[in-house]
């Protein structure tokens, strides 16, 4: 199969290359968290929630009483995949991908400034279509921007593969997290093997893209804070 | 949560520890970039190794059992890595679920074999569509002294070099039958691995400035992120997992590939030497034992004593099983990989000649004939005929 | 649009669109997002307050919000955020514990906040030591889920939020609605207590977004409570007056629909609502439905247009 047409240089999807999908981003979609948020890339839908930073839990998981415990669940919905079929919860791949969202969320949160209290984020993906794990970094970063947890900075996340085809085919595929700020690698997950310039390449396509998304994530987020102070008052 | 009781570093451990990295000291004396004493351990049983990582002791077994393939890929057979954190090793493992860090290590493993095609997997299937061998690897970690991943990854390989599966044939009138032959009758056959990844560990400090190699229990509970690269000998990067933690500069992430490129061939080599010395002392216990099976067997004996001068095992399994890998053996992935991994003396059994090769060089006698003489192996066993639908079925190696 | 689910017509969403649009172009608002830097001009000795860091020698947000800035001090205002408590805020809160000698309340901050038996003033109104048995009887001063009005004493070594309650004002609340909205439209003045004597109601607004409706109680009448709880029965006691109730609804219904749109919550424009509704003969349950909430906020719209020509008129 041909990811990218040789005569017109476009991808399956109508796309160039280094084109990168659609994005939206909404805040305040769920009314009774602290703060949330809806990403698309392209087709790829996913919503989070976060809630604190609130009271500790279940004192057992506090590691520290200095800094927020930060804990996350990664889901993905039933129908989220092209066959419908019922997942159990907790499966290895779900609790890797909650393993790393949390600490990628972790690495940009200002534990510090929270002590005694647990951060909770929920991320749920509605609509699989490649390159999931970045979306839900993306709408975590929204929802925390939302609930006015501190951050070091903002944290985005885009994924590109080499052939530029999509997660299942199985191709190369490279996601980056990206600190925008401190210009720096948080999360990089790799599979498949690559030459080491390839790899390079790729990974600089996707902190490229990551860059991009970070633009738009602040346009969001700007926009969103103006309309509240506007609306406020003074 | 897996978190839970592990061990904290007193404040004055962790500005210890940081200080001292500053000044490009570790606690136990090693230099940034410098490995544990790496020990490699066989068992009696093919496809068993133990790991010594400094502290850290890994056990990897590895077993095969016929399954029926999965519906997408009917023609190739499957590898699935199970992790065992037993709580024996860390009072932070919790007996019951595997925990968070016990998923993750068994993901980053898994993916590192898997999806860089180490293990060849189209040479494991028996009939497409109906029989595949499935390989499992259990990994049990005795003792963490940190950095569970990389010794993990190390008793993986080892496990997956030495194992040998069960030699079966497809006959019957309908041509689908299996006979799967004991490994009293004919050797069991190696896996075909076709480059081994190696996982090297990095552990970052400060805010990403300071880093250091294969992280002791101590540094990783002082460290801001870790980063684990897996690569091959050749350069090949097969996978990258970091989780998150302290940020690091892209330019540092590509130092830190090719320091993990050089470990990477230096494992590799201690792997492989420990590898031959466990197949050649292996091959010179068969001796001993051959006069009870000479008798089950027609004309296995002369073979398997002239080999045993210069140890080479493998040879009697090459051709049976080459005709078919030969052709499927090219993964459709990178063109140029494949030229590399030729002139490479792999593990393989694929292609003898790179096999025996190594060998000479070796041992330095001209086996080579009877590499591939034994072959007729395989009419001779025929009157075993009867014996199949004993020993049909499923065989745990 | 959080809490209320609107299902607005094509005109109504023109002109909701329209009146919120105004209220953008009123005032451009020196808003910053996460990782943002906050100009400083290079001056000396700026002090960096909330929501900022430093990160290599210049000053960068680390919330969403609005620059403020207060002589040297430079902080980011935030909106959307959780309460963050400050000495002597006045708050509304939720017991969720009975702890030795301390309840425990859900306050819309990080952590729990701690109202300790010794923070308060006994029914009886004597000072005294607190006794064994004070502390036995504890759940019949608050139990869990009663609603509390308190004031924040501050933090303890510890870094625990402590609360006091040591006046006729404060305590439990009945009889009324718990509101919650965004702690940042409740903004810190001197009175946070109101009685609304046209309606006989009750209006608190804590500092925490909490906020109260209630049925007015006669400050002092606490103390007699207890005598006076022997004497009542429980009917009587609870009874509350259908237009009391109606007011309270009422009040309530504003406070919801004003902070769904996002508007600063002060007494006069909750009241100014409330009578809006009553003026353009909505019934109550009404109130939460789409064409009340575009006339509140053209209403408001209009309201903040002449305040600012009344600024200007008198320059």
């Amino acid at each position: 199969m041909e990811y990218v047409n040789p005569l017109t240089g476009f991808r399956v999807d109508g796309r160039r290359p280094n084109e990168m999908r659609q994005l939206k981003g909404e805040v305040g979609v769920v009314a009774r968290a602290d703060g949330s948020a809806l990403f698309e890339m392209g087709n790829t839908r996913v919503i989070a929630a976060v809630y604190g930073p609130r009271e500790v839990q279940n004192k057992g998981q506090q590691v520290n009483s200095k800094d927020a415990l930060v804990r996350c669940e990664y889901r993905m919905a039933d129908f989220s995949t092209g066959d419908r079929r019922r997942k159990p919860k907790g499966d290895r791949r779900s609790t890797e991908i909650s393993l790393v969202i949390r600490q990628t969320m972790e690495a940009s949160i200002l534990t510090h400034l929270m002590p005694r209290s647990q951060i909770d984020i929920f991320v749920q993906v509605l609509q699989a279509d490649g390159g999931t794990r970045a979306a839900c970094i993306n709408a975590a970063t929204l929802a925390l921007a939302d609930a006015g947890i501190p951050m070091r900075d903002i944290v985005t996340s885009c994924s590109a593969d080499l052939n530029y085809i999509e997660d299942s085919a199985g191709g190369p595929d490279v996601t980056v997290g990206f600190l925008t700020k401190m210009d720096k690698v948080t999360l990089l997950q790799m599979d498949a093997k690559l030459p080491m310039d390839t790899f390079e390449t790729v990974m600089d396509l996707a902190i490229e893209g990551c860059k991009a998304i970070a633009n738009y994530i602040r346009e969001v987020l700007l926009e969103n804070t103006k309309r509240l102070e506007c609306q406020r008052d003074h | 949560m897996d978190h839970h009781q592990r061990w904290h570093p007193t404040v004055n451990e962790r500005e210890f520890i940081e200080r001292a990295l500053q000044s490009d000291l570790r606690v136990d004396g090693r230099r940034p970039f410098d490995f544990r004493r790496l020990k490699i351990l066989f068992g009696r049983e093919d496809g068993s190794a133990e790991v010594q990582l400094g502290d850290t002791r890994v056990m990897g077994y590895a077993t095969a059992q016929l399954v029926q393939p999965y519906k997408d890929r009917p023609n190739e057979g499957t590898l699935a890595i199970f992790t065992e954190f037993s709580p024996m090793a860390d009072p932070a493992f919790e007996p019951g679920r595997p925990g968070e860090s016990a998923i993750e290590l068994g993901r980053v493993v898994d993916r590192g074999l898997r999806e860089s095609r180490a293990v060849d997997m189209e040479s494991l299937c028996v009939v497409a569509g109906k029989h595949v061998w499935s390989v499992r690897v259990d990994l049990h970690i005795l003792d963490n002294g940190g950095n569970l991943i990389d010794a993990a990854n190390i008793a993986a390989l080892a496990a997956l070099s030495t194992f040998r599966r069960p030699e079966c044939t497809v006959g019957g009138e309908d041509g689908q039958q299996v006979t799967v032959h004991d490994p009293e009758v004919r050797d069991p056959l190696p896996l075909t691995i076709h480059h081994l990844p190696i996982a090297v560990t990095f552990a970052y400090f400060g805010e990403g400035n300071i880093m250091v190699i294969d992280p002791t229990y101590k540094e990783e509970a002082v460290m801001g992120g870790r980063m684990t690269a897996t690569i091959n000998s050749n350069g090949d990067v097969c996978s990258i997992q970091k989780a998150g933690g302290e940020g690091v500069m892209s330019s540092v992430i590509m130092q830190c590939l090719r320091i993990a490129s050089v470990k990477a061939a230096d494992i590799t080599s201690k792997i492989k030497n420990e590898v031959n010395s466990y197949t050649s002392a292996k091959a010179l216990q068969k001796v001993k034992r051959l006069p009870a099976s000479a008798l089950k067997k027609d004309n296995a004996p002369d073979v398997a004593m002239k080999e045993s001068s210069d140890g080479a095992l493998e040879t009697q399994s090459t051709k049976p099983s080459s005709d078919g890998q030969q052709i499927n053996k090219e993964p459709p992935s990178v063109v140029e990989d494949n030229k590399q991994e030729d002139v490479e003396p792999m593990l393989s059994e694929c292609n003898p000649e790179a096999q025996s090769e190594s060998r000479l060089t070796a041992g330095g006698s001209d086996e080579t004939q009877e590499a591939i003489s034994p072959k007729s192996l395989k009419d001779a066993v025929k009157p075993k005929h009867k014996r199949k639908k004993k020993q049909h079925s499923k065989i745990n190696v | 649009m959080r809490d209320l689910q609107l299902s607005l017509n094509q005109t109504q969403r023109v002109r909701l669109e329209a009146a919120l649009h105004e209220l953008q172009t009123v005032a451009p608002a020196a808003a910053v997002t996460v990782a943002d830097t906050i100009p400083v001009n290079d001056e000396d000795n700026i002090l960096k307050g909330h929501g900022t860091s430093d990160q290599d020698g210049e000053v960068v947000a680390t919330l969403c919000g609005v620059v403020e800035r207060v002589n040297k001090l430079v902080y980011v205002r935030t909106l959307r955020a959780r309460y963050k408590p400050e000495v002597g805020d006045i708050i509304v809160g939720r017991v969720i514990e009975i702890a030795p000698k301390r309840w425990r309340l859900e306050i819309n901050f990080s952590q729990d906040a701690v109202l300790m038996l010794s923070s308060m003033n006994l029914p009886d109104g004597i000072q005294r030591r607190r006794t064994a048995v004070d502390e036995l009887n504890m759940r019949t001063i608050f139990e869990e889920n009663d609603v509390i009005c308190a004031e924040v004493r501050g933090f303890q070594h510890d870094g625990s939020l402590h609360l006091q309650a040591r006046s006729q004002k404060y305590g439990k609340l009945e009889r009324g609605q718990l509101l919650v909205v965004p702690a940042y439209l409740v903004k810190r003045r001197k009175q946070h207590f109101h009685h609304l004597e046209q309606y006989d109601v009750d209006l608190i607004l804590g500092c925490n977004g909490f906020i109260w409706v209630g049925e007015h109680v006669v400050v002092g009448e606490n103390a007699n409570m207890m005598e006076n709880k022997l004497n009542l029965s429980a009917e009587v006691e609870n009874f509350t007056p259908l237009e009391t109730r109606k007011h309270i609804c009422r009040l309530a219904n504003a406070v919801r629909v004003l902070s769904a749109l996002g508007f600063t919550l002060t007494v006069e424009l909750i009241i100014e609502t409330a009578e809006a509704s009553v003026s353009s003969n909505i019934e109550i349950n009404n109130m939460l439905g789409a064409e009340f909430y575009v006339q509140t906020a053209e209403r408001e719209v209009k309201r903040r247009a002449d305040l600012l020509r009344k600024k200007s008129g008198g320059r």
